[in-house]
């Protein structure tokens, strides 16, 4: 590795540590201290002025609707959120934050908000420009990773799937 | 000679003082309610952090009631300019009647 590869790297990872750090520390030492980070994101991704079902949530936060009606379920509890059934179809929930869930929700995109700033305020327009397009090559190519590791891990998840179909139909047959 | 616009500029200010007028109302109310203070505490020229010891969460509950009460969506960005009561006003005006 290169001396300038080093500290690309060194700088990513930490990049990557202090926003997760800050984001935490913002709430605990905030005005939510009773929000974890994760369930922070989750309103974050309901968002502060849409109802959502809890399969379009979940495909958003990238889990399942089994770990989501969790998270879902412990920030109902705490007041964050409410659910209602569709009106159309009973059998849809849907899901979207109570005023004390909007406010968090604004107040989390600010923290976002300074942090941008604070990354562009020194740049020209020209130089704001590259440093965009240089942040989202980084960022395509780790969306890209993590599309392929997803993918295997799909597929593992399928071939695990068919040797245990396939053993549980040898024993019973 | 008279073309017309005199009196129409004058309806439409009158119009707009009305609308803001009404405006200023709400937003009193929103903020006695949440404040507990007396209304006579409250003028169009006070400064809502300096005076109203405003700080980023009574903002944002502020802005979450103006946004149910009149429908509309309050930037970011925007919230940055705000310094006095007359601000919101003018804010919430220029937002309601763009729709």
């Amino acid at each position: 590795m290169t001396e300038q590869e080093m500290e690309m790297a060194d700088c990513l990872v930490r990049i990557f540590e202090n926003v997760l750090i800050t984001e935490e520390m913002s709430l605990q030492k905030g005005y939510f201290p009773d929000l974890s980070l994760a369930e922070m994101h989750a309103l974050d991704a309901i968002g502060p002025y849409e109802t959502r079902t809890m399969s379009e949530t979940a495909a958003i936060l990238g889990i399942t609707t089994g770990t989501l009606t969790v998270a879902v379920e412990r920030l109902v509890r705490k007041g964050f959120v409410e659910r209602k059934r569709d009106e159309k179809d009973r059998r849809i929930v849907r899901i979207s934050l109570t005023r004390q869930g909007k406010v968090a929700c604004r107040m989390h995109g600010k923290y976002h908000r300074v942090l941008a700033r604070r990354a562009l305020d020194p740049c020209n327009e020209e130089e704001a420009k590259l440093l965009l397009r240089m942040v989202h090559d980084v960022d395509d190519f780790l969306a890209a990773q993590a599309k392929k590791y997803n993918e295997r891990e799909s597929l593992r998840k399928t071939a695990k799937e068919v040797a245990g179909e396939k053993r549980r139909r040898q024993n019973n047959g | 000679m008279d073309d017309g616009a005199g009196p129409s500029n004058s309806m439409d200010t009158e119009d707009i003082l009305e609308k803001k007028d009404k405006i200023f109302e709400d937003v009193l109310n929103m903020l006695v309610d949440k404040l507990n203070i007396s209304p006579t505490d409250i003028h169009i020229d006070t400064d809502v952090r300096e005076e109203l010891m405003f700080d980023s969460l009574d903002l944002y509950e502020l802005v979450i009631d103006i946004e149910e009460a009149y429908d509309i969506r309050l930037p970011d960005e925007d919230l940055d300019n705000i310094v006095h009561v007359q601000d919101v006003v003018d804010l919430i005006y220029t937002l309601s009647t763009s729709c």
